[in-house]
């Protein structure tokens, strides 16, 4: 599953792995505005970015093709709307559509390789974003896996069972398709309550208490004036030189 | 429809994010004064359930398969701000982890499906939910979750200057109209699965309590559903009535006029200048929501 590689990135132990996830998400937050607001020579804007990315990728140790790839998840949805743009007349928007979009996705896929998700949170969770809303976050991106697996074992059971067979009665299998749902929830919403009474019978009293402080040190200081000022300049560099 | 970034202009993803933070930061608030904090795990687990549930396929015709969006089903069975929460928490890692949707395009993926999108499904269970209606309460809360969510997206692609032909708009409002009567479908025919397994998973709306509220709000959406369509079919039209009632000059100046000051004399390029105003306001809009948001943290723990 797509998360679990992003989990397997995440584990390195590159200079880019080891800054602050403060430091990473201002960089990229920079990056994703001088992207968005570029409107002009974006071929060679798109390529000094993709070689700039890339570096990045390079540098944090990551397997750079699978990373070019997996960020691809965003184009088929930018295609359509590539191709509308280009059977009304206009191919440039369609273009930049692709690019920033592609662009976009392979800056966040870096910085979400290369920080272990309980520290992305924590990273937001410093930066002001609701505790509570993340704290769903975690418990969500937790148990994604253990709830997706049960609805796997019940597809597959009803499969086994006649469920996707052609000709069989519509009503009775959208029917049945609504009981599952309804099952997985019930049994979902069971966990929740086993989970919060085995976490209540450990002491959890609403919050979780990180083992080690996040620090943000000189060479986060030093990254965050980097990563922040090579899009600006790549920019800069290629409007001047168009 | 998540939309992905690259794809609003920037006013336009600007002010979705400079809404959605103040009104996220509300709704949690809200949605934790009704929830004990230590029950948090449930949030997640149901969370977990909507990105689960998408697995489970409802035969809808000829070789076709649909699944559950959820935001109403999460509504009915968690209340409304509980719910918001959930799918704001879905929102946020479709994004990080699964790269669906963008981090600038956030804040109006966030009010279009988790704001929006539950409260408007909310909305008709929360107003006949408990009468005679209540059956089609639950399908119309369905269908008309999925369908304010996709008009609002249209209509950000759409302000965002998107080309999208009549045909083309025709056929993706056709379709979002057959995915929202089936998400209506299904979250009715789950909801009625839920309470033969278990009655008590179904909140029981208040009845008689501030109908003409409700009813004042369901009227705002529908309205505002229909002045985006009405727009978005003559788009040139909204563009020439900004033009001559100077409506857009007016706004132009209003954005710019608290940093237009601050133009440093080296920034030659006009780009430059305007991403550094921009992102200095962003800057700026972040710090007063940091700072609004400790001091209204303290006003309430003392």
């Amino acid at each position: 599953m797509h998360h679990v590689v992003l989990e397997r990135w995440s584990q390195g132990a590159s200079v880019m792995h080891r800054r602050d996830p403060r430091a990473k998400i201002a960089a990229l937050m920079v990056f994703l505005v001088v992207l968005a607001t570029a409107h002009r020579s974006l071929p060679a804007f798109g390529l000094a970015l993709l070689l700039l990315l890339s570096a990045a990728l390079i540098w944090a140790r990551l397997p750079l093709f699978s990373a070019l790839a997996r960020a691809a998840i965003v184009l088929p949805f930018s295609l359509v709307f590539a191709a509308v743009c280009w059977l009304s007349g206009d191919p440039g928007r369609g273009f930049a559509l692709l690019l920033k979009s592609y662009l976009s996705a392979l800056a966040v896929l870096l910085v979400v390789a290369t920080t272990p998700f309980p520290a992305l949170l924590r990273g937001l969770e410093m930066s002001g974003a609701p505790r509570f809303l993340l704290m769903v976050a975690q418990f969500l991106y937790r148990y994604l896996f253990v709830i997706s697996e049960e609805a796997q074992h019940m597809t597959k059971a009803a499969a086994s069972r006649g469920a996707t067979v052609r000709g069989f009665m519509a009503g009775a299998r959208f029917r049945a398709a609504a009981g599952a749902l309804a099952v997985l929830f019930a049994r979902s919403y069971g966990r929740a309550e086993d989970i919060h009474r085995s976490m209540r019978a450990r002491g959890f009293l609403g919050r979780f208490q990180p083992f080690t402080a996040l620090r943000f040190r000189g060479g986060d200081a030093v990254f965050t004036l980097f990563a922040s000022l090579a899009p600006v300049l790549l920019r800069a560099a290629v409007e001047r030189g168009v | 429809m998540h939309i992905p970034d690259g794809f609003l202009s920037t006013p336009v993803w600007a002010t979705m994010d400079v809404a959605a933070a103040p009104a996220v930061g509300y709704i949690v608030r809200r949605a934790q004064r009704g929830f004990d904090d230590s029950r948090v795990p449930l949030l997640g687990v149901m969370g977990a359930f909507v990105f689960a549930a998408q697995m489970i396929n409802f035969p809808v015709g000829i070789g076709t398969t649909s699944h559950l969006v959820g935001g109403a089903l999460l509504a009915y069975t968690l209340g409304p701000a509980a719910a918001s929460v959930v799918m704001c928490a879905i929102i946020a890692i479709q994004a990080l982890v699964f790269q669906d949707g963008g981090i600038l395009a956030m804040g109006a993926n966030l009010i279009n499906m988790a704001l929006v999108g539950v409260l408007a499904g909310y909305l008709p269970f929360y107003l006949w939910g408990g009468g005679r209606w209540r059956k089609l309460a639950i399908f119309a809360g369905g269908a008309f979750s999925l369908l304010a969510s996709a008009v609002l997206a249209l209509a950000e692609l759409l302000v965002s200057g998107v080309p999208m032909p009549a045909s083309v708009l025709g056929v993706s409002l056709a379709l979002f109209m057959v995915s929202a009567l089936l998400e209506g479908a299904i979250t009715l025919a789950v909801i009625q699965a839920l309470e033969t397994i278990q009655p008590g998973f179904v909140r029981k709306p208040e009845t008689g309590r501030s109908f003409a509220l409700g009813a004042i709000g369901l009227a705002a959406v529908l309205l505002a559903a229909v002045g985006v369509l009405a727009a978005s079919t003559a788009p040139d039209g909204i563009e020439k009535l900004g033009l001559q009632t100077g409506i857009a000059s007016h706004v132009r100046s209003l954005v710019t006029t608290p940093l237009t000051g601050y133009q440093v004399a080296f920034f030659q390029a006009g780009w430059l200048r305007k991403a550094s105003a921009g992102l200095a306001g962003l800057a700026l809009i972040y710090g007063a929501c940091l700072l609004i948001g400790r001091a209204v943290a303290r006003k309430r723990s003392a």
